[in-house]
């Protein structure tokens, strides 16, 4: 059998246990990502400037939430377009709890994703009991970001138009409130590592092989006997709750929420869309390494072009976007497995040449 | 008792009636084959019966269980599943992923679902290209994919749609010899197909459709000498070739 036959599933007994796992593609993105956030960590270390740790987190967190929507959208295959407004029930739930009732945020970011894991629940009976798919689908999740954004910026128990401020208490874990950034990066690396491991769980099981054959075909699925209404209803609450929790953690990071901020397209495509979209949608490292490019790099830009005319930003933001789907459609993950897979031909031929 | 018992199922499209009145029936490890011209409503009677579309009337028994208006996915569960005229592989994933997902039908564990996927391609001869994308495959190899896939999940009865349409020769040969051999295993075949040769080979009983109505049913031999048959469409059939 060809060395190909063994990076794109069927497992051979591996001579070592390195060999056994970086000839597997799966793990190899697993090691991959673990390698960035450690790589992550090192440069929080050395450089740990409020400047340099702010990027970090964003890039972190920023992965996270890239993993929650890939889990919709690159697994299923659903246009779960404004996927940020979990992200927005999310932050809103942590701090009114947090505020208003006092409760500590290492509740109240779980019960955040209690809260848009219920969203998700009902945004896909929704769509299933009205039969929306793909554009449909994609245009009802963008009216309901449009709602929201309305309906929260009326609803003064959640600060309407003004926004809520976080309430800061003593610092210290117990209250997630922090003076220095260390923490939370320390934090967002966590609920990474939490992402990431969700992520390739579901990848290896029986619902991310459904979830795959429902984005390939849903009719082939279904006469495959795959329940399709129900595996797409657990998409899109797995990322709709894992969405909510990063909210929760953004707004203790960010320590303030407005409608206008979370419930906004354009936040939208920089905090969901483009990390996965740029590193390779329905891969699994995609999302990261999207991120720790994304984020950087519209930092980047930022500093460069803020003192010229206000939209330059978003037009050499947008055009690297555009380009990058153009030139690699799928995404850096895409570059890596074929250089993987070169790679992988030749050291499979090294080791187990005359087999 | 037969496998599947088709009662009476109707089809209406608006004015258009798809399916009138049919019935047929299959018993384990029989294989019948469904022909008729174009538009006779072959296939919408196999998206009746996998239950892809609700029939208007009549029903549908499965192994003496009534599964009219079912859905798909629990009909392939109760042990029915189908194939599709034109080919729907999961492209994006391996041919072994994709016959995971038949096999997972019957299983939640991935090593139990992984054999049974292997043990499917190897008893139709796929194994060497598990792990090929299915996109990768050439298209007698997505015709059999499509069959390993229905086979992996552990089906009693397959409704296979037109598997051979657009085969070479020999690969409607090699087509030919699976469905025999998962016949062999009790496992009863209803097939939709225009080839003949695959017909008169394959099938025990033929059931003959003509704008959605039974027009006639029997074995290979009595088919070919009806004359109601002859004209309504192997007269057709035989002239095109």
């Amino acid at each position: 059998m060809s060395a190909q036959s063994q990076v794109l599933g069927v497992k051979k007994p591996a001579r070592s246990w390195l060999r056994g796992l970086l000839l597997d593609w799966e793990r190899t993105q697993l090691v991959i990502t673990f390698t960035l956030m450690l790589l992550v960590a090192v440069i929080g270390l050395l450089f740990p400037s409020p400047y340099v740790l702010g990027i970090l987190i964003l890039a972190t967190l920023y992965a996270y939430i890239g993993i929650t929507w890939n889990i919709v959208a690159g697994f299923a295959g659903q246009l779960l377009i404004a996927h940020v407004i979990f992200l927005g029930i999310g932050a809103y739930t942590t701090i009114v709890l947090n505020d208003n009732f006092g409760i500590s945020p290492w509740l109240g970011i779980p019960a955040a994703g209690l809260v848009a894991g219920l969203l998700g629940l009902l945004v896909a009976a929704v769509t299933l009991r009205y039969g929306l798919k793909a554009d449909y689908f994609a245009l009802f999740t963008i009216a309901l970001l449009v709602s929201l954004r309305t309906l929260f910026l009326k609803w003064q128990f959640v600060g309407g138009a003004l926004g809520l401020w976080l309430q800061l208490g003593n610092t210290g874990w117990g209250n997630m409130i922090f003076a220095t950034k260390g923490p939370y990066l320390i934090i967002a690396l966590a609920l990474l590592a939490f992402g990431v491991i969700v992520q390739y769980r579901i990848y290896l099981s029986k619902m991310g092989k459904y979830l795959l054959a429902i984005r390939e075909d849903e009719a082939a699925a279904a006469a495959l006997g795959v329940n399709t209404s129900l595996y797409k209803t657990l998409a899109v609450v797995t990322g709709a709750a894992m969405a909510g929790i990063g909210g929760g953690f953004y707004v203790m990071y960010v320590a303030f929420v407005e409608p206008p901020q979370v419930f906004d397209l354009g936040f939208n495509v920089e905090i969901v869309m483009a990390s996965p979209i740029i590193g390779g949608l329905g891969s699994l490292a995609g999302p990261i390494l999207g991120a720790f490019v994304n984020k950087p790099l519209a930092e980047l830009i930022r500093g460069m072009l803020a003192a010229q005319t206000s939209g330059t930003t978003l037009i050499i933001y947008g055009s690297f976007l555009v380009l990058s789907i153009m030139f690699m459609p799928r995404g850096l993950a895409g570059v890596v497995h074929s250089l993987y897979l070169r790679l992988a031909r030749r050291w499979a031929g090294d080791g187990t040449g005359g087999s | 008792m037969a496998l599947l018992t088709v009662e009476g199922i109707t089809k209406r499209f608006g004015g258009l009636l798809a399916v009138h009145d049919l019935s047929l029936s299959v018993e384990p490890g029989q294989i019948v084959a469904l022909i008729g011209p174009n538009g006779a409503g072959k296939t919408t009677a196999f998206n009746v019966i996998s239950g892809f579309y609700k029939p208007d009337a009549g029903r549908i028994v499965f192994d003496g269980r009534d599964i009219s208006g079912l859905r798909p996915d629990e009909i392939c569960k109760l042990g029915l599943t189908r194939t599709f005229q034109v080919v729907r592989p999961f492209r994006g994933i391996s041919v072994l992923d994709n016959v995971m997902v038949g096999a997972y039908a019957r299983t939640g564990d991935g090593r139990a679902a992984r054999a049974t996927a292997q043990e499917a391609l190897s008893f139709l001869g796929m194994l060497p290209m598990a792990d090929h994308l299915a996109s990768d495959l050439p298209i007698g190899g997505r015709k059999r994919l499509e069959i390993t896939r229905a086979l992996a999940t552990g089906p009693r009865l397959l409704l296979l749609d037109e598997t051979m349409a657009g085969l070479r020769p020999a690969e409607t040969d090699e087509v030919i010899r699976m469905v025999r051999k998962i016949s062999e295993r009790g496992i009863g075949i209803l097939l939709v197909e225009h080839v003949m040769r695959v017909v008169m080979s394959l099938a025990e009983r033929v059931v003959v459709l003509h704008h959605g109505e039974k027009l006639a049913e029997g074995t290979p031999e009595s088919i070919v000498q009806d004359p109601r048959v002859i004209e309504a469409y192997l007269g057709e059939a035989h002239v095109t070739g």
